[in-house]
């Protein structure tokens, strides 16, 4: 007796299904599991024959065979109980063919559904292929944000059983949650003072740029780059999903969240940690997990430099490739790159009350850490002070909402395509090449910097005044 | 670079200070001599890295307050000192025992090369191609006294030709400014003993340059500015303040003064250029 029920893997940052095959043999009592699972996946043998028979439901004291094809693909993770105990019952001819529904979850021993991370990777294929799923209820209505998913949520496995024999049709799906408009976590409105830094971020935000902040430790870098993803413009769905299929194949369960991702990993990451790795499946580095948000290098100089150049690929194409044994796999890697850093190993150079000890050799030691190629991708790069006591005070700053609305603006027009550089602004970027305060790969930087601040002014053209800022917002670390 | 000319002690072009020696020589001039306060730093080449960090911040700090830095484009603390006025403003002044197209030590042909670039100038009372020779160091050290209107002396040893530049200085009235080091220290013997014989110790950057002023009238960081900006720079992080414009103002304002080479950015200061 045979039946097949189809589950789901996520593979790269996208979504495979797989097709959970099924045989009750004659022979007595035996569980057999092929097509390259892990370990977890392993004792999903003993989880179903459990949760089965807490149910309530006859197991078959038979030779059961599951074969998750296609077999060449590693699988792991517990999302395969539920489509593996609906595969035997339905084999066994206790339950009804389950159809093409997609089905993930992990089983309790007493029967009970839990989500796992690839919950929203079912929903996903739901709605690519037209078919309804079935999922752990704690995450059904989570994932039903999906746009074109139909999802059902089931809390136990005789819930499952009770939903499939009744069928799945006589049943309403789950209703996604409403969307609330949660307040960024982090507002500018906290920041006193700073002003060139608060003008960098927005610019930055508008335009995509990478920046770079340095200054003395208790200056606000930190405090400010957390305030990035709150002035970029929330995730559309489509973002919203891409995100967390990525997030879900490090094992994260993000929901749909409309915030931009924020990752800030230690100097002390290795190379996978940063661009992916995984032993037997690939699991995507920090730069995937910051796909469509900001990657926050804190203490950039103290990261190893080899660590350092491997950002240089997946920032540069918006895609990094993770090759593993047994499987490769792409996954996206388009983010907002910020790092901050002291002047020195100290920190103190340049501080207006400590003294620096470092001597000068070991503070150009220090910035070589950073290679020249990976310094040229910041287009922006600024001084953050210690705050002093005077600005401390004063007048309210600006909250994010503000500054967002702008950012979004200006992301409209610069969307809306290649902008016009006057001639008096393009006489100011030859002036700056000839008096050799600019190579030429600098220009490149300071006129896409001066696109992005006269879209910031809703301004028809690039003009002289948005060449001069720009030019300011450009200094050598 | 211009071609080096012969000048004669009664041309206008002159340096004045020259004018003070009893036999005042004709010179070779590279370059120009800047019409600035002159201060001499000068001492051992085989200096210490304490010493080479002071002749370097002092030779920036004589910049800064806008008056220019002698010294003798030697190895060790002459270098160090000419580097130090090259990075704030260039315009420095170097006198050589050689001939005035012979950079020694070749080391320091950067130097050499960044001073001409920066509108300094080189002098020499030697013809062009004439070798280093050992004996004639003394005697550019009178020259290096005589066009300086104050000398600082950082690492000395007993002997040496930076005792013989303070000799030569006291003894024109030129005021001689010394570092005082360990008493054990070889380095420091010949300094100390100036201090003994009564020259000024110098406590510091900021102690320098306010005995200095005694001397030459107030810097000139104190009385001139390049739209709001003194010699010494200022932080960008000031500037807002200083010229009461938005930060987006700041900018715009500080990238056209770049362009036109009025003002450039070292590090985290903005300075007049």
């Amino acid at each position: 007796m045979y039946a097949a029920t189809t589950s789901v893997a996520l593979v790269g940052g996208d979504v495979r299904p797989v097709e959970v095959q099924v045989h009750v043999g004659r022979q007595s009592d035996q569980f057999k599991l092929s097509g390259l699972p892990d370990a977890a996946l392993r004792e999903a043998k003993d989880r179903v024959r459990a949760a089965v028979m807490s149910s309530g439901v006859n197991f078959p004291n038979r030779t059961v065979t599951v074969n998750l094809a296609p077999a060449h693909l590693p699988k792991s993770g517990t999302d395969f109980d539920l489509p593996i105990a609906l595969g035997v019952l339905a084999a066994s001819r206790e339950i009804p063919h389950p159809g093409n529904a997609v089905v993930v979850g992990e089983l309790a021993l007493d029967g009970s559904v839990r989500s796992g991370a690839s919950t929203i990777g079912a929903a996903v294929l739901s709605a690519r292929s037209g078919t309804p799923c079935l999922v752990a209820a704690g995450s059904a209505s989570d994932v039903a944000a999906v746009p074109g998913a139909t999802v059902h949520g089931v809390s136990t496995l005789a819930e499952a059983v009770e939903l499939l024999r009744t069928g799945l049709s006589h049943h309403p799906p789950a209703t996604p949650e409403p969307r609330v408009e949660a307040p960024p976590g982090a507002d500018l409105a906290d920041v006193r003072g700073q002003p060139l830094a608060r003008r960098a971020i927005e610019v930055a935000a508008a335009g995509d740029h990478h920046l770079l902040l340095h200054g003395p430790p208790g200056g606000g870098k930190t405090m400010l780059a957390r305030r990035l993803p709150g002035i970029l413009p929330i995730l559309s769905e489509e973002e919203a999903v891409e995100v967390a299929l990525v997030h879900a194949a490090a094992g994260y369960r993000r929901g749909l969240s409309r915030e931009r991702p924020f990752r800030a990993p230690h100097h002390t990451a290795s190379r996978a940690a940063l661009v992916g790795g995984g032993s037997g499946v690939a699991v995507p580095g920090e730069v995937s997990l910051a796909h469509r948000g900001v990657l926050f290098l804190d203490e950039m100089a103290e990261f190893p430099r080899g660590n350092l150049d491997t950002l240089r690929q997946p920032l540069e194409d918006g895609i990094v490739t993770v090759a593993r044994r047994g499987i490769t796999a792409s996954f996206p890697s388009l983010f907002h790159l910020v790092a901050a850093t002291n002047p020195c190993p100290c920190g103190y150079l340049d501080d207006r009350r400590r003294p620096c000890v470092c001597r000068p050799a070991t503070v150009s030691r220090y910035r070589q850490r950073v290679s020249g190629p990976l310094l040229d991708r910041f287009d922006l790069v600024v001084k953050v002070d210690r705050l002093e006591a005077v600005a401390a005070t004063g007048p309210s700053p600006e909250a994010s909402k503000a500054v967002r609305s702008r950012v979004t603006a200006a992301r409209q027009v610069l969307a809306g395509g290649p902008m016009a550089v006057g001639t008096a602004a393009e006489n100011l970027l030859i002036g700056a090449l000839e008096t050799a305060l600019l190579t030429a790969r600098g220009v490149d930087r300071v006129r896409r910097v001066a696109v992005t601040i006269a879209a910031l002014e809703s301004a028809p053209g690039v003009a002289e005044d948005h060449v001069a800022e720009a030019l300011a917002l450009r200094a050598d670390w | 670079m211009t071609a080096p000319t012969l000048i004669r002690p009664d041309v206008d072009a002159y340096p004045i200070g020259l004018r003070d020696l009893e036999d005042p020589p004709p010179v070779w001039i590279a370059g120009t001599v800047p019409a600035l306060p002159a201060v001499a730093v000068v001492g051992t080449r085989r200096c210490t890295r304490y010493g080479l960090d002071l002749a370097e911040a002092f030779g920036g700090v004589i910049a800064g307050a806008g008056w220019t830095t002698v010294s003798g484009l030697a190895r060790g603390i002459d270098a160090a000192a000419h580097r130090g006025c090259l990075r704030l403003s260039g315009g420095a002044v170097a006198v050589l025992g050689s001939g005035i197209d012979v950079c020694y030590p070749r080391e320091n042909q950067p130097i050499y090369d960044e001073i001409l670039g920066t509108g300094g100038a080189i002098l020499s009372e030697y013809p062009p191609g004439t070798p280093p020779d050992r004996w004639r160091f003394p005697a550019r050290n009178r020259l290096i006294a005589a066009i300086s209107q104050a000398v600082v002396v950082v690492e000395a040893a007993a002997t040496g030709g930076a005792l013989i530049t303070a000799r030569l200085a006291a003894e024109m009235g030129r005021p001689v400014f010394v570092v005082p080091g360990d008493v054990e220290r070889e380095m420091s013997e010949g300094c100390n003993r100036l201090i003994r014989d009564g020259a000024h110790p110098v406590l510091g950057s900021s102690d320098l340059v306010e005995e200095l002023s005694l001397v030459l009238g107030p810097p000139a960081s104190l009385t001139d500015t390049t739209h709001g900006i003194p010699a010494q720079g200022v932080r960008l992080s000031d500037l807002p303040d200083i010229w009461s414009l938005t930060i987006t103002e700041t900018l715009v304002k500080l990238g056209r003064l770049e362009v036109e080479g009025k003002v450039k950015r070292l590090g985290d200061y903005v300075v007049p250029s």
